[in-house]
């Protein structure tokens, strides 16, 4: 517990870790129980298997699973609510002291400009009062450092996890190791809350939606045998609960962070998570093939991911947020220019760099790197400077921060502990276009937002998680995360993708007929609306969003899957209608999401979009020619309103089309509509203040996310946030105009019926049809990329068939070939030779074997011819010489 | 007057008909006796020697007791092999005995 009182960032940890723990849990216990089902003839593998549920999926894997992210949300709970309180009494206190020193240095001014009329021990009993006056403020100032340092130490800590080489003695700190570690601040912390909620209600919800899967035998309805039946298989309930346990740990370790890599790392987790989870019914060719897609989709974004990491490797040499961006941008205190003495008064040529990029232009090149001359804030240069790296582990060395007026500057290739170095500016922009590419993948932006509306195709709850809580929420919370290292370029960049996105996609969900995908592409553009939050420079608007969002539209999705359910696996909306009596606690939750996400005034969308709108409307006051930032969202806030009231109206509302669907409809078991009702009241009020009718004074925002917001970004945007808080209210009346016109139009059309969609349908065929092919992207990349790679692979295959395969067919037909010569040689000549001579010996058997016949008379005959033989032949011989002579 | 050429005439005689005797008979018994014969002539042959050559007349005594040992023996064995055969096959035909053959 001391441990836990001295670190609380520990309790983060430890949430983080219970997913985890369920998950290995839920592996471990399947494993077993397969292994054991593979050997159930084995009397005792059968009372393991038997033991562990048999045949018959268990509830068990929803209980742990469920344990797990309710206890890691009471954990992050209480950790947050803890770091709130510390956070904003550390807040108090220093802005206490800063209103003390501001007196002080009031004093300070008013005795040094009454010093000049003393004299003599008037004038030391004022020299005296001034050093103490000039002591207190710098005490002040240390206490206040001190105790955000005590909090920065409480809610941060890592562990080594690998150097990549080890660091010489002369650079003890060049920083090249990976570390494990986790920093918590109020993004993270609001972030854990709200992730844990949504995924413990998801769990919940799952619980209920995923029992068909419980059976011990699944019938997919979608699927078909090859004897032309349905497709029959075990239920696959714990496995739903083990994939939910390792994405809600991936999300939460992505988000416990403090480091790129840890956060790459739990990146591509989500993306594997993702991955098994679309292709749940992996049976299903359109399953797979949405997996498929997602992954290789995401893949294409990674590519740019690792771009980015290697660049910021490569020149700044840690991937540590803190330490990326202190050497990124300028520290405390840095100004560019001298002060200029002109014949007694000065002139001000000084401008402060605190907090922005360094940008320099190589005057002369020196040992081991270049001289620089270092720009003002405006100005533009081809290099950034990199700040030196702190001496040591300790923040002692304050002394070289202070850079007054040094314009030129030696940056080094590879600089050492205290020395600057540089990068070209372009690579910035690079590096930080890369690591948007990533976010680009994973949060679904144009030119990738194809996968998303695909991933329907994994289980409703999945759909929820992936859109609520924590895919897409991974790619807007890392352009937050990396925020001070992107560039305006770069920036804008994000504006422009999510200005586009928004646009493209709530148009495509305008003629979406299918439930689930009307709101995938709603999160499509809910997601570019927060890209283009945080590319107008509003950090604490976009990630605002994402938290409303996350509750508003994992209601939404839950609630469109309590009414597939409902409707026994009914998904399109011209189906559906009218269901309104049948299942009311889901229309009316729903109908809040609604709400939320139209940006009707007091419910939670009304704030975040407002805000969004404000910074975008502030930031095209400041820059007219990128007036588009502000048109498109402000259009799309009517389409919004638009076809989600549509959808709301087409399935709740009116007559009921389909009346084999409406007689079977049902409202759904208590621990769907639980979830639902829960959501509802959060998708209302989770982004009120004080009071609540004031948008532009919503707690979240104001209290929690500015906050946490860099420092860099006030400076960057400082006249932007100006005019957004100037022009809020102008931004949100012209949004709540534009809702008025898309609600107008949805109730005349769905509800009302004064215009028929038919009609309208026939009107703008052309555009109907543009529309519901998605704008053609899915062609178009088809030609593009896939049958262009189709037909690579296809020539890969035809070469690897015919000149690799050919080659090594080759090869060994030659020794097929010289082996027969050589075979028959062995045959003939060195068999043959063997061969013959047995042949010869056979024969010469044979032909005795006629001489042995077994007669007695006959070999008693051989007998007497043979001693006749003998005698005639002594005979001759004794004969002929006798006769000779 | 009678001398070593008669007798071995006489042995010559009974031996040719006894080879004659084993080569013609197909009963087990007269080959026996063909064989009894041919070696009834060596033994003729033998005595006579002993008879009429002082240096052979030990050896020659000797080697015809010798030889009708062995007939004796081998007429024992010989009869037990053919009772045995006419127990099995009821009959002494030596041309049916021909299950040894390869």
């Amino acid at each position: 517990m001391g441990t836990l009182h001295d670190h609380p960032f520990l309790w983060f940890v430890i949430a983080t870790l219970l997913p985890l723990a369920s998950f290995t849990y839920l592996l471990l216990v399947g494993g077993v129980r397969n292994f054991a089902r593979a050997r159930r003839n084995h009397p005792a593998a059968d009372a393991v298997y038997q033991g562990l549920g048999g045949d018959q999926p268990g509830r068990r894997a929803a209980y742990v699973g469920m344990a797990a992210i309710f206890l890691a949300f009471v954990c992050s709970a209480m950790g947050y609510v803890t770091y709130f309180v510390e956070h904003h009494r550390v807040e108090h206190e220093s802005e206490r002291i800063a209103e003390e020193n501001e007196k002080l240095d009031h004093d300070l001014k008013s005795l040094r400009r009454k010093g000049r009329h003393f004299k003599g021990a008037e004038a030391k009993e004022n020299s005296a009062k001034i050093a103490e006056i000039r002591k207190q403020i710098k005490e002040n100032q240390q206490t206040v450092h001190e105790s955000e340092e005590r909090l920065e130490h409480r809610w941060s800590g890592s562990l080594l996890w690998a150097r990549v080489w080890s660091s010489s003695a002369a650079d003890p700190g060049s920083g090249n190791t990976l570390r494990i570690g986790a920093r918590i601040d109020h993004l993270s912390g609001l972030m854990f809350v709200m992730v844990t909620f949504v995924a413990t209600l998801i769990h919940l919800f799952s619980s209920g939606y995923m029992s068909d899967e419980l059976d011990k035998q699944v019938e997919d309805h979608q699927v078909h045998g090859e004897d032309g039946g349905h497709f029959r298989r075990r239920g696959r309930f714990g496995r739903f609960f083990l994939f939910l346990s390792l994405f809600c740990f991936s999300m939460l370790n992505l988000l416990l962070a403090d480091n790129l890599f840890q956060i790459f790392v739990s990146w591509e987790l989500v993306g594997i998570c993702s991955f098994l989870l679309i292709g749940f019914y992996y049976e299903r060719t359109s399953a797979t093939n949405a997996a498929n897609k997602a992954f290789i989709t995401n893949r294409v974004g990674d590519a740019g991911f690792i771009i980015g990491l290697l660049i910021v490797w490569t020149y700044l040499g840690t991937f540590n947020f803190e330490e990326m961006f202190s050497r990124l941008r300028a520290p405390v205190d840095m100004h560019h220019g001298h002060v200029h003495a002109h014949g007694g008064h000065h002139k001000q040529a000084v401008t402060d760099l605190t907090h922005r990029f360094v940008k320099a232009d190589a005057t002369k090149d020196i040992e081991g790197g270049k001289e620089m001359t270092m720009k003002a804030a405006n100005e533009a240069g081809q290099y950034v400077v990199i700040m030196p790296r702190p001496m040591g582990g300790d923040h002692e060395d304050e002394g070289h921060q202070h850079y007054n007026a040094g314009e030129l500057v030696d940056a080094k290739d590879r600089p050492k502990v205290g020395e600057h170095g540089y990068m070209p500016y372009w690579m910035l922009v690079v590096a930080g276009l890369g690591i948007f590419l990533g976010c680009v993948g994973k949060s679904a932006q144009f030119p990738l937002q194809v996968w998303l509306p695909d991933a329907m195709e994994g289980p409703t709850p999945v759909s929820a998680l992936i859109h609520a809580a924590t895919m897409v929420a991974a790619g807007v919370y890392l352009v937050g995360r990396c925020y001070p290292l992107f560039a305006p370029e770069t920036l804008l960049t994000i504006a422009y993708t999510g200005g586009i996105t928004l646009f493209v996609a709530a148009t495509i969900a305008i003629v979406a007929t299918d439930i689930k995908k009307v709101l995938a592409y709603s999160t499509v553009s809910q997601l570019g609306y927060m890209m283009l939050g945080l590319g107008v420079g509003g950090w604490a608007a976009g990630l605002f969003h994402l938290v409303t969002h996350a509750f508003f539209k994992a209601l939404l999705f839950l609630g469109s899957g309590s009414v597939i359910y409902g409707c026994h696996h009914e998904q399109d909306m011209r189906k559906m209608g009218g269901l309104f009596p049948k299942m009311k606690i889901t229309a009316i939750s729903m109908l809040m999401g609604v709400f939320a996400i139209a940006g009707i005034p007091l419910f939670s969308g009304w704030y975040s979009k407002d805000a969004v709108l404000a910074n975008a409307f502030g930031f095209i006051r400041e820059h007219p020619q990128h007036v588009l930032l502000f048109v498109l969202p402000l259009i799309t806030a009517g389409i919004t309103t638009f076809y989600m009231f549509r959808m709301w109206f087409m399935t709740f509302a009116g007559r009921p089309k389909d009346h084999h669907v409406y007689d079977h409809a049902h409202e759904t078991p208590w621990m769907m509509t639980t979830p639902l009702v829960l959501l509802a009241i959060l998708s209302v009020g989770v982004a009120w203040g004080n009071p609540p009718w004031d948008a532009s004074n919503s707690f979240m925002e104001t209290q929690i996310l500015h906050h946490a917001q860099p420092e860099s970004v006030e400076v960057d945007f400082h006249d932007e946030h100006h005019a957004a808080h100037a022009g809020h209210d102008f931004a949100g009346g012209l949004a709540l105009v534009m809702v008025v016109i898309g609600f107008s139009f949805a109730a005349s059309t769905y509800w009302f019926g004064f215009l028929d969609p038919n009609e309208s349908k026939e009107m703008f065929s052309g555009v109907h049809r543009f529309l519901s092919h998605k704008w053609y992207f899915d062609e178009a990349y088809s030609a593009l990329f896939v049958r262009p790679a189709m037909a690579a692979a296809g020539w890969a295959r035809w070469f690897d068939t015919n000149v690799v395969d050919g080659l090594v067919n080759g090869v060994g037909k030659s020794g097929l070939a010289v082996s027969r010569v050589h075979g028959f040689f062995d045959r003939v000549i060195v068999d043959g030779l063997v061969n013959v001579v047995a042949k010869v010996w056979y024969a010469i058997g044979s032909w005795l074997r006629v001489f042995q016949t077994g007669y007695i008379r006959s070999y008693v005959l051989f007998l007497g011819m043979a001693a006749a033989g003998i005698w005639l032949l002594l005979w001759v011989l004794t004969m002929a010489p006798a006769a000779q002579p | 007057m009678i001398g070593l050429e008669h007798y071995l005439f006489l042995g010559a005689l009974l031996f040719v008909c006894g080879v004659v005797c084993m080569a013609t008979k197909r009963n087990a018994i007269g080959v026996l006796i063909g064989v009894e014969l041919v070696l009834n002539g060596a033994n003729v042959n033998l005595v006579a020697f002993a008879r009429y050559n002082p240096a052979f007349e030990i050896e020659g005594m000797i080697f015809s007791l010798l030889v009708i040992v062995l007939a004796a023996a081998e007429a024992a064995v010989a009869l037990a092999i053919v009772l045995n055969f006419y127990n099995n096959h009821s009959t002494v035909d030596v041309d049916s005995a021909e299950e040894l053959r390869g």
